[in-house]
């Protein structure tokens, strides 16, 4: 003997286990939404650090004083200024950060009135293109020395005051 | 029909509740996925450093201004415009006045505008 009275029973049992999986699968995946705005997140704290470091180093140590910035774009050591700003970013307690790399362009109007944009620190050994990089930019004023070293663009006006753009591209091997 | 139990129909409206309920926790949560990437575009794409560093630019230009001459400012003038539309493909300008005396201090107006195409900024203020 068969009897079918308890069927909506049934129905309604499968209908609520149903329900209870579907509230515990929303209530679980609420607590961890990865949305696509949280790749971003290691970016902008890497371009505001490096922004940081710049405006620092961009600050003169004493009143009508040249800052560190000035002085290695003056004398053309794009390589210590590399050195700096790296041992600057990683200047923390905690991680020593050993896989931050940098590298140092600097863009400037030459004497016929384009703008050219040239590396000047060495080219970082394990770059391939393909980092996530970040850029942080800053303006430098140059007051104008007519014996620049050497290492500078030629077609940069050397005697002239002269405003010219850093950038540095900031990324982690 | 008449051998149906019809107590039970708190239990159903309370079933009716708890999906109502869930359907809004639904709607919550897709919509978190969504603000999350609007707020990360807005802050990925306002240049807030660019215009920091533009500013202090623009003040270094005025604390110079008086040391040249007119044909040496407008170098120092083109070399942020045109490094700004070249670098950061930004439009900017910016132009500074005669003091005035503002309550007891000799200060230019600077006016600087900015343009990127997205953020547009402009200001008027005292150096």
């Amino acid at each position: 003997m068969v009897n079918d009275a308890g069927q909506l029973y049934t129905m309604e049992g499968i209908a609520a286990g149903l329900i209870m999986l579907l509230a515990a699968y929303i209530v679980v995946s609420t607590t961890s939404i990865y949305t696509t705005g949280d790749t971003h997140i290691p970016d902008m704290q890497l371009e505001q650090l490096g922004s940081d470091v710049l405006a620092m180093m961009d600050t003169p140590d004493s009143v009508d004083g040249e800052s560190q910035l000035v002085k290695f774009i003056e004398t053309g050591e794009g390589n210590d200024l590399r050195e700096a700003f790296l041992a600057n970013c990683t200047m923390r307690s905690g991680d020593p950060d050993n896989s931050l790399r940098a590298q140092v362009y600097l863009s400037y109007r030459r004497t016929g009135g384009n703008v050219n944009t040239t590396p000047i620190s060495r080219e970082d050994e394990s770059y391939t293109g393909r980092e996530n990089a970040v850029r942080v930019t800053r303006w430098v004023q140059l007051t104008g020395n007519p014996s620049l070293p050497p290492d500078m663009p030629d077609d940069m006006q050397r005697s002239d005051p002269q405003t010219v753009l850093v950038e540095v591209l900031l990324w982690r091997a | 029909m008449a051998r149906l139990n019809e107590e039970g129909q708190w239990i159903v409206l309370m079933g009716l509740l708890v999906a109502v309920a869930l359907f809004f926790l639904a709607v919550i949560v897709n919509q978190s996925a969504l603000v999350g990437q609007t707020t990360a575009e807005g802050v990925l794409e306002f240049p807030k450093n660019d215009i920091r560093d533009l500013r202090e630019a623009v003040f270094d230009y005025v604390d110079v201004y008086e040391m040249y001459g007119e044909p040496t400012r407008k170098q120092l003038r083109n070399d942020i415009i045109e490094i700004s539309l070249e670098r950061k493909n930004a439009v900017v300008s910016f132009s500074v006045d005669d003091p005035q005396d503002i309550l007891g201090h000799e200060m230019r107006p600077v006016t600087i505008h900015y343009n990127n195409g997205v953020t547009v900024y402009d200001e008027t203020t005292y150096h």
